[in-house]
């Protein structure tokens, strides 16, 4: 079967004319940041639109709220002395377990990395640890440091941990042995090796470790908040869904997806800074020079 | 005794891998004096950056010695330069820190070394690109950066493997009579492996024809031109032309027979 194509179908002259003037300008609308932004404004009010006017005639608003309520009680919230604890708490906690597991990862990474023996000794054990569940362990964890937020903090750290540790190895195995040898004619020590060649080879490695693990901190430490806590987004979460305040729950949710973006764009910055010698990505092949 | 400032005795080398040993190198001597510039030429895969990397002592000889100065070749040393074909620059460093790195290492503090390194920049016309990094210069200023971050640190003998190699003809030339001329000034001795015979001519004392694989020196010719050069018009010289047929027929036949190991 064939489809009757563009060309062939005729067109009567004025819709004709009026799409070849058209054409060209939505192409430039649709290539420009304005156009993009006019897009992106529709498509969120579209969403939002459905959810506020949908609730009552296709779904119950019991379940899934409304934006506008959403929105009050994020007001609310935000007036909330209390909340402003609970958000201190999981951010204290969500930093301290971020700072344990990646620093014990790149450290131990760039250990295990120089000391090839133990390495393999230890590989298989390594790989074993990290196929628990880590969900599986937070009971555990929470036997082990009580219920307070030392709990929460391991569990987050157990998983930035091993993001953090198999980047930093792979990073510093992929250093390119003919920049070590550059360097070890012009008379470097292994030491000055490991310091000005194979790790700032392997930081773009230990960055991308850094970026894909930091929403898990987050997740850990709310993991950790649901099952027990008495403080935290995720006590406040749980308290909510537990009592069906929705509105609540989703106001909670909102609240951590913007910690998380706003975490999210710092490292991001700190990335391009650090990584400046690296040809920009996301670019098109004609936006370089 | 001789100015002889690297002696090659007897030296082979045998790779093996997975499969059956490979002979890289066939037993070669070689004698380079003092301040001599000697390009070695010779069909692709002739064992001549086998022979590089043996100097260098980044691989050990399978039999023999290697002897810089009154000294046996055991391990890299920093009097024995290296100039590498791919550019190597570290990425994550400026062109300045990638030129001063070898005084870095030897603990030359950061002002005299980002001078030092400015001043060999502007020597090879880079000036302006200091702080530029290495994705942002063209492949004829990564190798100049290349070659004078081994100057810098004047190692009394160079070995340079295909330097020039991966460039297009006009750079090329430029960038010979450059090094020609900084090597007139500075007089180091210099092991440049090439698989251009009128390069090996143009810059060399000596130039020396290996053989395919197994490698082993065929034949060494002096070369009579005087210097200073014009490496630019070198291909006019009477003196070039006979030296280049004598040397093309026996590489030619050398590349002849490669075809018929397979």
């Amino acid at each position: 079967m064939t489809f009757p194509s563009n060309t062939e179908r005729p067109l009567n002259g004025k819709r004709a004319r009026l799409k070849a003037r058209l054409a060209p300008r939505l192409r430039i609308f649709a290539a420009s940041s304005f156009g993009i932004n006019v897009g992106r404004v529709i498509f969120a009010s579209v969403f939002l639109g459905v959810w506020q006017f949908g609730a009552n005639r296709f779904f119950d608003p019991f379940f899934f709220g409304t934006p506008l309520a959403v929105f009050k009680q994020l007001l609310m919230e935000l007036t909330n002395v209390e909340f402003y604890h609970d958000l201190g708490v999981t951010t204290a906690e969500m930093a301290a377990g971020f700072g344990i597991g990646a620093s014990s990862g790149i450290v131990l990474g760039v250990l295990l990395a120089r000391w090839t023996y133990i390495a393999s000794v230890v590989d298989p054990f390594l790989l074993a640890l990290n196929s628990i569940p880590r969900i599986a362990l937070a009971p555990m964890l929470i036997v082990w440091f009580g219920i307070d937020m030392a709990s929460k903090v391991f569990l987050g750290a157990t998983l930035v941990f091993f993001i953090t540790f198999f980047n930093t190895i792979a990073g510093i195995r992929s250093v390119e042995p003919a920049l070590c040898d550059v360097a070890r004619v012009q008379g470097a020590t292994d030491w000055q090796i490991f310091t000005k060649v194979m790790l700032p080879s392997a930081s773009s490695w230990i960055m991308t470790g850094i970026k894909m693990s930091l929403p898990f901190a987050l997740v850990g430490v709310i993991i950790g908040e649901f099952l027990v806590s008495s403080h935290g987004l995720g006590y406040r979460l749980n308290a909510y869904s537990t009592s069906y305040n929705t509105v609540g729950a989703l106001s909670m949710i909102i609240i951590m997806m913007i910690l998380m973006m706003m975490l999210t764009a710092v490292v991001e910055r700190l990335e391009a800074r650090i990584m400046r010698w690296r040809p920009a990505r996301n670019l098109g092949p004609i936006a370089r020079p | 005794m001789s100015s002889a400032i690297l002696r090659i005795e007897g030296v082979t080398k045998t790779f093996v891998g997975r499969g059956a040993p490979v002979g890289a190198l066939a037993r070669t001597d070689f004698t380079i004096e003092r301040g001599e510039f000697v390009t070695l030429v010779g069909p692709s895969g002739c064992g001549k950056s086998t022979l590089l990397n043996l100097v260098s002592g980044l691989i050990a000889p399978s039999e023999g010695v290697i002897w810089y100065e009154s000294r046996r070749v055991t391990g890299v040393n920093r009097q024995i330069g290296y100039v590498t074909q791919q550019d190597n620059l570290f990425p994550w460093r400026t062109l300045r820190d990638n030129v001063a790195f070898p005084l870095e290492l030897a603990g030359v503090p950061l002002r005299a070394r980002r001078s030092e390194a400015d001043r060999w920049i502007r020597r090879v016309g880079l000036e302006g690109f200091e702080n530029a990094y290495p994705y942002e210069l063209s492949g004829g200023m990564r190798q100049r950066a290349n070659i004078i971050r081994t100057l810098i640190y004047e190692p009394p003998i160079i070995l340079m493997d295909e330097p020039f190699g991966p460039l297009d003809a006009q750079t090329r030339i430029s960038l010979q009579a450059l090094l020609l001329s900084i090597w007139e000034s500075q007089r180091s001795t210099v092991l440049f492996v090439t698989h251009d015979l009128t390069e090996a001519i143009g810059l060399a004392d000596r130039v020396a024809l290996m053989s395919a694989r197994p490698g082993r020196m065929v034949r060494v010719d002096t070369v009579k031109i005087p210097r200073p050069r014009d490496i630019f018009f070198i291909h006019q010289n009477p003196e070039f032309r006979e030296l280049h047929d004598n040397i093309w027929k026996e590489l030619a036949a050398q590349i002849h027979d490669i075809p018929k190991q397979y």
